[in-house]
């Protein structure tokens, strides 16, 4: 299967996360944790500073997690312009308690109500658009 | 006793005026020049005697494209640090070594920019390294993603919105005493500042810093060269930089310090090499490419703490002359203008020779901050001939 992430690659940073972008693509949430000393190593990387191993295990997790900070984008920023007419948008750094506090960036979904840091969120998959740059993307909804 | 402390020092400054964004009428390159050459006249130094060049971040007026105009006889140094903002008080320790490495005898340290001959700031400072992480998730410039780290300084620790506005009334209050401030008539009032729209929240307009073109320049010699020359030195005491463990390009999983500004261990090597303590601090420019992170700076330096912020940001202590720490008192990146906060470098070295539009009277040690929550950061301690 092609995935849409790698014919619209973003490149200049680390990006050694393409396993995390292929799991929301196949609908799974997954992030990486070291197979030699089991460190969840996020964001991914090459290789594991704390132990020196080169291998991966990419693991399938449930996309829970709570508010560790969140912004409200209130204007339309020149290299996220897609997104010009969902201004205001909130994303949300989430805390995953089963990846040792892994945080992971995604947009809000559904009502804003209960907002604020500690709240549990879940995620939910879409699928690539030209929003998130033909990227698919995660969504906290605020769990109440 | 470090070999570092006093080895050189800031003898010469220069500055354009800051124009609006996208409106200089000269290019990046031609601002450069006029920066620079404004700088050796300050010294008395003859600008073809140049011989190093350090700048930092997305820098683009390179010293092959100033040296013909410059008449440069020889460039023997030239360097420029990484990353954004973070490596402005770096260039001074990069200039230092140079010259007591022998590499270099004058050195220019300097930043230009002018939107017409490249981009929007925002858009170049990122230099184009924003992971997919950001932009897939609606996240493009340092507004929101510093707003992210500001939400966890406000919400979760208690830092209250009237030290944020604290910094900004203070800035425009020195602004008004600057005539080179860009923002010197821009009215400040709690209502005005409440009033104004939001960018990224917590953050309103004037929370964040400006965009300006203009271009700034220092000139570093000798400790020893410095004494001869026609302006009182300030002394580079120390300038160190780095990035502590738990940092790097960690897409808001810096850990431990998430919400401040990533300088605590900068700062401790600071005071150790330089001697001096917060207490003893005069006078500060603090790097503000949004405010909260400059709280944050002055959290890491030992100013405060954070359960304190609210009382220690006040107007009364962030004000020359007499506040507890007067900050930024050429009206700093939110009020003078901002060219990746250069304009703070001159500022310090006015505050040591005691000419600043808001002189702190007897000012001796003058503290300038980098970037804060860049993904590596500087800060550096000038002082007068008595603190060396
Ligand atoms: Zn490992």
């Amino acid at each position: 299967m092609a995935y849409s992430f790698e014919q619209h690659k973003i490149v200049g940073a680390i990006a050694a996360d393409d396993d995390y972008w292929r799991g929301l693509e196949d609908g799974v949430f997954k992030l990486p944790r070291c197979d030699r000393c089991k460190t969840w190593t996020w964001p991914a990387h090459f290789r594991c500073g704390h132990c020196g191993s080169w291998d991966f295990e990419w693991v399938a997790l449930e996309p829970k997690g709570k508010i560790f900070t969140w912004t409200r984008t209130q204007y339309a920023f020149d290299r996220v312009l897609e997104r010009k007419e969902d201004v205001p948008y909130v994303t949300i750094v989430a805390e995953i308690p089963e990846a040792n506090g892994a945080r992971v960036m995604g947009l809000l979904k559904g009502d804003e109500s209960g907002l604020r840091i500690g709240a549990d969120v879940r995620g939910t998959i879409d699928p690539p658009s030209a929003k998130s740059k033909f990227y698919p993307s995660i969504r906290w909804n605020i769990e109440r | 006793m470090s070999k570092f402390r006093g080895a050189a020092a800031i003898v010469g400054i220069g500055q354009t005026p800051y124009y609006k964004r996208a409106t200089s009428p000269e290019p990046e390159v031609k601002l450069a020049l006029r920066a620079i050459t404004a700088a050796a006249d300050d010294a008395g130094i003859d600008v073809r005697d140049i011989n190093g060049f350090v700048s930092y971040a997305s820098e683009r007026s390179d010293p092959a494209k100033l040296m013909p105009a410059l008449g440069t006889r020889e460039v023997k140094f030239a360097s420029l640090v990484w990353f954004h903002g973070g490596g402005l008080p770096a260039t001074l320790n990069i200039a230092t070594a140079a010259i007591m490495a022998g590499q270099a005898d004058v050195v220019a340290v300097y930043r230009s920019m002018a939107e017409s001959s490249s981009q929007r700031l925002r858009v170049i400072v990122a230099q184009n390294d924003t992971s997919s992480q950001y932009l897939v998730n609606g996240l493009d410039s340092p507004a929101q993603i510093l707003a992210l780290r500001a939400q966890r300084m406000m919400e979760f620790h208690g830092v209250p919105q009237s030290a944020l506005y604290a910094t900004v009334q203070a800035s425009y209050y020195h602004a008004k005493n600057n005539p080179r401030a860009y923002g010197r008539n821009t009215e400040m009032s709690a209502e005005i500042y409440n009033n104004a729209r939001m960018i990224s929240e917590p953050y309103r307009l004037f929370d964040c810093s400006r965009e300006n073109d203009a271009a700034g320049c220092v000139l570093v010699v000798s400790a020893e060269r410095a004494k001869d020359l026609k302006q009182k030195p300030a002394y580079i005491l120390s300038a160190p930089m780095g990035t502590m463990e738990g940092g790097g390009a960690l897409e808001e999983n810096w850990r431990p310090y998430y919400a401040t500004a990533g300088q605590t261990e900068l700062a401790e090597r600071m005071w150790r090499e330089s001697g001096y303590g917060p207490k003893d601090v005069d006078v500060a420019q603090i790097y503000m490419n949004m405010n909260s992170m400059g709280i944050g700076a002055m959290l890491d330096h030992g100013f405060f703490a954070m359960e304190d912020a609210g009382a220690f940001c006040t107007f009364d202590n962030l004000t020359a002359p007499s506040g507890k720490l007067p900050i930024n008192t050429s009206g700093g990146d939110l009020g003078e203008g901002f060219i990746h906060g250069f304009g703070l470098v001159p500022e310090a070295v006015r505050q040591v020779r005691g000419t600043s539009p808001n002189q702190v009277p007897g000012a001796k040690l003058s503290l300038v901050t980098g970037g804060p929550g860049d993904l590596m950061s500087s800060t550096a301690l000038l002082g007068s001939e008595e603190t060396l």
